[in-house]
C-alpha cells in the first residue's frame, strides 16, 4: 500500500449534548479499500459525510493530501459519493444522470469556469457505462431500472468524475442477497481497475471482511479496532469487536502466566503473552475452533441444550457450568447428551478487559442474538437526532 | 330494491349537479341574450360582449385584476417555493407546526383576512406618517411621502400574502416525495447549493410549483373580499367592479363578464387537472415510450446548440415583462389624474372618456354606497379621492369638520350656467365649496296594479292593507323623514319627542309586518318585478325603474300631500388634494350644458344647469324621435310650486344624529 491520502485527526462531532464522534483518529491510504463497519448509530455514516464535506467536525481536522479541508464544500472536494438508495435524479435518463457531474462548469487553473466539450462528455459517460456493464441503457429513464442497475448508474455517476476517493454509503443495503454477492465482486473489480480509494460504510461484517483491505470497526462514536480483515477476525481487541465480527464465545478468564489462561478454574494453553500475572481477561473462543470429544476426554464438560442444522455444520449450544457456548461442528450431538470439548492453543484469544466485558458472548439468549444480527439497519439518519426528512421516501 | 335505490341515487346526484350548475348555465345563456331581460330570451347576440369590451371601467378593472394576479403569482410562487424548501430544512416537529400555521390563512374567513390586512395597512400608514413627518422635519435632503393610502400596492401585498400558503401547500408534498439525498448528490457531483437548486430541486418539484402557481393565480383572480378591503378607494378588480355593477340590477353585461370570468377560472382548473393526470400517467408507465411532438421539440430545444436561442427568448420575455410593468406604473405615475367618487349608475360613462380625451387627465372613477358610507371611508383615512358628490346634509357635515377645499370659481366658468335656485343653498350659503351635480325629490313610488286607490299620503307606508308589500328605505334619514312628514313635523326637527314618535310609527308598522324588508339598491329589482307595492325613493330612480318594469307592473310616483324632501348632490373637492387643478377641470366639464344633458338622459336625475333644463325635452325628442312626456319631466325636475312643498335636509346636531343612530339600530333588521 502506498502513501497516506486522508487523515482524520482527533475529530469530534457533537449535536448539543450528544457526542456522535468521540476523538476519531484515522488515516486512509491511496488506492486502499477501507470499510467503516459498525452497528446503527456507531458514527460510521457521520464519518463518511465528514469526508464527503456534508458535515464539518465540531473539533479536530480533516486532512486531504496534507491539506486541511474542514470547511471545503462538497462540490470542491475530489471525492464522490454513492448514496444509500442511490439518489439518482428521477428527471434525467441514465446517460444524463451519469453526465450530471461532467456538465457542471468547473474552474480551470486560471479560475475561469469552463465546460467540458460535449464530445468528451459523451466519451467518458459511455466508457463509464461499459465499466459498470450498462451499455445500451443510456436512454432509459432511471425509474425503469432494477435495483442493481440503479446501483450501477449511481457508481458510474460518481466514478465518471474521476474522483481520488469514492465514498460508498451502504450501497448494497437495498439489494437482495444474490445481487449483493455479485455486486461485492463487481465493486472490488472496479476499485482495482480504476485504482482509486474506496471508503465503504456497512453494518454487514461479511461484506466488510470480503472486500476490504482495511476494516475500521466502530461503536458508540469510537473506533474499536483498525486492521486487516484477518486481524480483526482473529485478534479482536475487545468483546465488542469479537462479538460483532463473526460468532464468539466470550468468557471471563484469568491470565495465570504467559501462554496460560484459566477458564472455569481450568488452565488452558494459549499463545497470548504480555499480561500481568493473575490479570482478569476476556477470552474469545470462536465456535468453529472447538472440538467435541467424549465427555471423559474433554477439557470442559457440558450438556447440549439445542441443536440447529445449518447445512455445512450444526449450531450446537452447550451449557458449561451455567454459561452457554455456541459450537459449530459437523458432528451431531443430540440434545441433553453430555459432551466434552477440546480447544487448541491457537483457538484461544485473550483480550484485555474493556467496557464491553460481560455484555456479549453468552448464548443463553441464542435466538434473540440471531435476530439482532438480521435486523436491517437504517443508518442514513445516524446521529442527527430528530430528523426532518425521515418521511422523505414515501411515494 | 337495489334497483330503485340506484335510480334514487342517480336522481339525487342529478339534482345536486343541476342545482350547482344550472344557475351558471343560465347566466351563460343570458349573456348571449339580445334583450335586456334576464328572464326572457329575445334572441342570440354578442352585443353584451361588445359592450363589455367597450366599457372602459370594466376593461380597466380587468387589467388591474390580471396585473395583480400575475404579479402576486410570480412573487408568491418564488417566495412560497423557497419557504417550502426552508421548511424542509427544519426538524419534523417544527415543520409540522409551521405547516399548520400555513394552513390557517387558507381556512380563515376571507373577510377576517381582508379586514385584518386593512387594519394592518392603515395602522402602518399612520406610523409611517408620523415617522415621515419627523424625518422630513429634521432634514431637508430626502422628502419622504407623508401620506400613504390603500391602493394597488397594498392589494398586491395582500394577494401575495394569501397566495403564498397555496404555493407552499402544493410544493411541500413534492419536497416530501423528493429523496433528500438528491441535493447532497448534486453537491457531491460538483454543484453549489444554488446550482443544485436549479438542476435538481427545481425539476423535481416543478409540478408542485406549477400547480401552486396556477392555484395562486386562480385564487387571485377569484378574490373579492380581501381585495375589497385592501384595494382602497381608487383601485378596483374585476370582481369588485362586477359587484358595484350589480347593485341596482343585474345587466346582461354583468352576465357576460361573469361568463368570461367563470370560463377562465374553469380553464385554469382544467389545465391544472390535466397536468396532474398526465404526470400520474407518466409516473405509472415507467417503460420508455415514444416522445410526443412537444417533447421532441423541447428536447431539441434543450440541446446545447440552442442555448443562445433559449437565453435570448428568456431574456426577451423578461424584458417584455419589465417593459409592461414599467409602462404601466409609468403610465399611471406620470399622467395627471383625478380621483372621483360618486354613486353607482350616477354618470353617463362616456363622459369620462370624453373628458380624458379632451384634457389628457385620467379619471379614476369609483363609487360609494351612501353618504354615510362615503363619510366613514373618508374618516378612516383609507380613501384618496379628489372630487366627491355628497348630498346637501352631508356637505354641511363635511364643512363643519373642515374636510372640504374652497373652490376657485374663476376656473369653473360653467358655474355661471347653474340655475339661481341651486346656488347659495343652506348647506353652502356663500357658495364657496360646491357645484351642484343633480337635484331631485324623495317621493312615494307605488305599483298602481297592487294598490286599491292611489296613495296620496306617506301614511300608506305604514298601512296594514299593504302589509308585506312595503319596502322600508334602509337609510335612517330618509326613512325617518317620511314618518316625520306624515306626523306633520319638520324633516330637520331636533325635538326628541317628535323623533321618537316618528320612530315609533315605523317600529309599530314593522312589528305589524307591514314592511317586506329594508332596502337600498334592491328597490329596483323589487319594484320593477312587481314584488313590492310601495316604497319611498328618489324621483330619478323611479324614472329609471320605468324603463325596466316587468309586464303587469305599473309604477307611479307621487309627492305626498304632507310634502317631501328635496335634495341636491353637489361636487366638492376634498381638503389638501394633490390634484386640485385636475379636480377643478373635471367639475367644470361636468357642469357644462352638454355633460348635464347627457347625464340627465342617462341617470334620469334633474340637472341644476339652466340651459340643460330648458333644452332637455328637445334633446330627448331629437335622440329618441318621440316627445318627452311632460308629466314624467315634471317628476324628474319638479316645478317650483312642488319644490315649495318640499324641505331640504340640513345637518343635524351630533346629539340628534346619535339619537337617530340609536333608534335605527334598535329597529333592527
Amino acid at each position: 500500500m502506498s502513501k497516506e491520502l486522508i487523515r482524520l485527526r482527533d475529530c469530534v462531532m457533537s449535536y448539543g449534548d450528544e457526542l456522535v464522534l468521540d476523538h476519531i483518529n484515522l488515516y486512509i491510504n491511496d488506492k486502499e479499500f477501507l470499510t467503516l463497519l459498525g452497528p446503527s448509530g456507531c458514527g460510521k455514516t457521520t464519518t463518511l459525510r465528514m469526508i464527503g464535506g456534508f458535515l464539518s467536525p465540531t473539533s479536530g481536522d480533516v486532512l486531504f493530501d496534507g491539506v486541511r479541508i474542514n470547511h471545503v464544500p462538497p462540490h470542491q472536494r475530489a471525492v464522490n459519493t454513492v448514496f444509500q438508495r442511490y439518489a439518482l435524479f428521477p428527471h434525467l435518463n441514465v446517460f444524463e444522470n451519469v453526465a450530471f457531474g461532467l456538465r457542471i462548469p468547473k474552474a480551470d487553473a486560471g479560475g475561469r469556469k469552463v465546460k467540458l466539450p460535449e464530445r468528451e462528455i459523451q466519451e467518458r459517460v459511455m466508457e463509464m457505462l461499459s465499466v459498470v456493464n450498462l451499455k445500451g441503457f443510456e436512454k432509459r429513464p432511471v425509474s425503469a431500472l432494477s435495483g442493481g442497475q440503479q446501483q450501477r448508474v449511481a457508481i458510474a455517476r460518481a466514478l465518471v468524475n474521476r474522483p481520488r476517493v469514492l465514498l460508498l454509503d451502504e450501497p448494497l443495503g437495498a439489494l437482495d442477497m444474490r445481487l449483493r454477492k455479485d455486486m461485492q465482486n463487481e465493486l472490488k473489480r472496479i476499485q482495482q481497475e480504476m485504482e482509486i480509494t474506496f471508503i465503504y460504510v456497512t453494518h454487514d461484517q461479511e461484506e466488510a471482511l470480503a472486500m476490504s483491505d482495511t476494516v475500521v470497526v466502530m461503536d458508540g462514536g469510537r473506533i474499536q479496532q483498525i486492521g486487516t480483515p484477518e486481524d480483526i477476525y482473529n485478534e479482536p481487541k475487545n468483546a465488542f469487536v469479537a462479538d460483532f465480527i463473526g460468532e464468539s464465545n466470550i468468557i471471563d478468564g484469568i491470565m495465570r502466566a504467559d501462554g496460560v489462561v484459566e477458564i472455569f478454574n481450568r488452565k488452558f494453553q494459549c499463545l497470548d503473552k504480555g499480561f500481568d500475572k493473575d490479570e482478569p481477561v476476556d477470552v474469545v473462543i470462536r465456535p468453529e475452533d472447538v472440538d467435541i470429544v467424549d465427555e471423559a476426554a474433554g477439557q470442559l464438560k457440558g450438556t447440549v441444550t439445542s441443536v440447529t442444522f445449518k447445512g455445512v455444520h450444526y449450531d450446537t449450544i452447550v451449557d458449561f457450568y451455567g454459561f452457554k457456548w455456541l459450537i459449530q461442528t459437523t458432528d451431531f450431538c443430540p440434545v441433553d447428551s453430555r459432551i466434552g470439548i477440546k480447544i487448541d492453543p491457537d483457538g484461544i484469544h485473550v483480550m484485555k478487559k474493556s467496557a464491553y466485558s460481560g455484555m456479549f458472548g453468552d448464548y443463553s439468549s441464542y435466538s434473540e442474538e440471531y435476530e439482532e444480527l438480521d435486523v436491517v439497519e437504517d443508518e442514513s439518519q445516524e446521529g442527527e437526532g430528530d430528523d426532518p426528512w425521515e418521511d422523505g421516501y414515501e411515494e | 330494491m337495489r334497483q330503485s335505490n340506484r335510480i334514487g341515487g342517480r336522481i339525487f346526484i342529478g339534482l345536486t349537479f343541476l342545482f350547482l350548475y344550472l344557475p351558471i348555465f343560465l347566466l351563460i345563456i343570458f349573456s348571449f341574450n339580445a334583450g335586456e331581460s334576464s328572464a326572457v330570451w329575445q334572441g342570440f347576440s354578442l352585443d353584451w360582449y361588445a359592450a363589455l369590451f367597450r366599457n372602459r371601467l370594466i376593461m380597466e378593472s380587468l387589467y388591474t385584476t390580471l396585473l395583480v394576479s400575475l404579479l402576486a403569482t410570480v412573487v408568491a410562487t418564488a417566495a412560497g417555493t423557497f419557504a417550502a424548501i426552508g421548511l424542509y430544512a427544519l426538524s419534523k416537529r417544527k415543520r409540522d407546526a409551521l405547516l399548520v400555521v400555513n394552513d390557517i390563512p387558507m381556512m380563515n374567513a376571507d373577510i377576517v383576512t381582508g379586514v385584518s390586512l386593512c387594519l394592518f395597512f392603515v395602522a402602518f400608514f399612520q406610523g409611517w406618517g408620523a415617522f415621515a413627518r419627523w424625518f422630513n422635519g429634521v432634514q431637508g435632503v430626502v422628502a419622504l411621502p407623508e401620506r400613504l393610502v390603500l391602493g394597488f400596492t397594498t392589494m398586491l401585498l395582500a394577494h401575495i400574502a394569501f397566495d403564498i400558503p397555496y404555493v407552499i401547500l402544493n410544493v411541500a408534498p413534492k419536497l416530501r416525495q423528493m429523496d433528500r439525498n438528491l441535493v447532497d448528490a448534486a453537491q457531491d457531483l460538483g454543484c453549489t447549493w444554488m446550482q443544485a437548486f436549479w438542476r435538481v430541486i427545481l425539476p423535481e418539484i416543478k409540478p408542485g410549483i406549477v400547480s401552486g402557481a396556477l392555484i395562486a393565480f386562480t385564487m387571485s383572480i377569484d378574490d373579492f373580499v380581501i381585495s375589497y378591503f385592501t384595494a382602497g378607494s381608487s383601485t378596483s378588480t374585476l370582481a369588485m367592479r362586477i359587484y358595484s355593477m350589480t347593485k341596482k340590477r343585474i345587466t346582461p353585461e354583468v352576465n357576460a363578464v361573469s361568463t368570461l370570468l367563470f370560463l377562465s377560472v374553469l380553464a385554469l382548473l382544467v389545465l391544472n387537472n390535466v397536468r396532474e393526470i398526465r404526470q400520474e400517467r407518466r409516473a405509472a408507465s415507467l417503460e420508455p415510450r415514444a416522445p410526443t411532438l412537444l417533447e421532441k421539440l423541447s428536447m431539441k430545444f434543450n440541446q446545447p446548440a440552442y442555448r443562445w436561442v433559449r437565453r435570448g427568448l428568456a431574456g426577451a420575455m423578461a424584458c417584455a415583462f419589465l417593459v409592461v410593468v414599467v409602462l404601466l406604473t409609468g403610465a399611471t405615475g406620470s399622467q395627471p389624474v383625478v380621483n372621483v367618487c360618486s354613486w353607482g349608475e350616477y354618470i353617463d360613462e362616456s363622459l369620462i372618456e370624453q373628458f380624458e380625451d379632451e384634457t389628457g387627465i385620467r379619471v379614476n372613477y369609483q363609487t360609494a354606497e351612501s353618504n354615510e358610507a362615503l363619510y366613514s371611508l373618508l374618516k378612516s383615512g383609507g380613501a384618496d379621492y379628489d372630487v366627491i358628490v355628497p348630498s346637501d346634509y352631508m356637505i354641511s357635515q363635511l364643512l363643519e369638520e373642515g374636510m372640504l377645499e374652497e373652490l376657485d370659481y374663476s376656473r369653473i366658468p360653467n358655474f355661471e350656467l347653474i340655475d339661481r335656485r341651486f346656488r347659495n343653498l343652506p348647506y353652502d350659503p356663500e357658495n364657496k365649496y360646491t357645484v351642484p351635480y343633480t337635484w331631485g325629490t324623495l317621493g312615494l313610488i307605488y305599483n298602481a296594479n297592487m294598490v286599491e286607490e292611489e296613495p296620496v299620503s306617506w301614511g300608506a307606508l305604514y298601512d296594514d292593507q299593504y302589509a308585506g308589500d312595503v319596502l322600508l328605505i334602509n337609510n335612517s334619514r330618509d326613512a325617518l323623514a317620511a314618518a316625520l312628514l306624515h306626523l306633520g313635523y319638520s324633516v330637520n326637527t331636533t325635538d326628541e319627542e317628535e323623533i321618537r314618535e316618528a320612530f315609533a310609527l315605523i317600529a309599530d308598522a314593522s312589528r305589524r309586518g307591514v314592511f317586506q324588508g329594508k332596502v337600498m339598491d334592491q328597490v329596483f329589482q323589487k319594484m320593477e318585478g312587481g314584488n313590492a307595492a310601495l316604497a319611498a325613493y328618489y324621483a330619478g330612480d323611479y324614472l329609471s325603474m320605468l324603463d325596466n318594469q316587468a309586464d303587469g307592473v305599473d309604477l307611479r310616483y307621487v309627492i305626498p300631500e304632507e310634502g317631501a324632501n328635496w335634495f341636491v348632490d353637489a361636487m366638492c373637492v376634498l381638503k389638501d388634494t394633490p390634484h386640485y387643478d385636475e379636480a377643478l377641470e373635471w367639475i367644470n366639464f361636468i357642469a357644462s350644458t352638454d355633460a348635464n344633458l347627457a347625464n340627465m338622459d342617462y341617470i334620469w336625475y334633474a340637472s341644476p344647469n339652466t340651459e340643460a333644463l330648458e333644452r332637455y325635452p328637445a334633446y330627448y325628442e331629437e335622440l329618441y324621435g318621440e316627445e318627452l312626456d311632460p308629466e314624467l319631466y315634471e317628476i324628474m325636475a319638479a316645478p317650483p310650486e312642488v319644490l315649495e312643498r318640499c324641505e331640504m335636509y340640513s345637518v343635524l346636531p351630533p346629539e340628534t344624529r346619535a339619537l337617530y343612530n340609536e333608534l335605527w339600530i334598535r329597529l333592527g333588521a
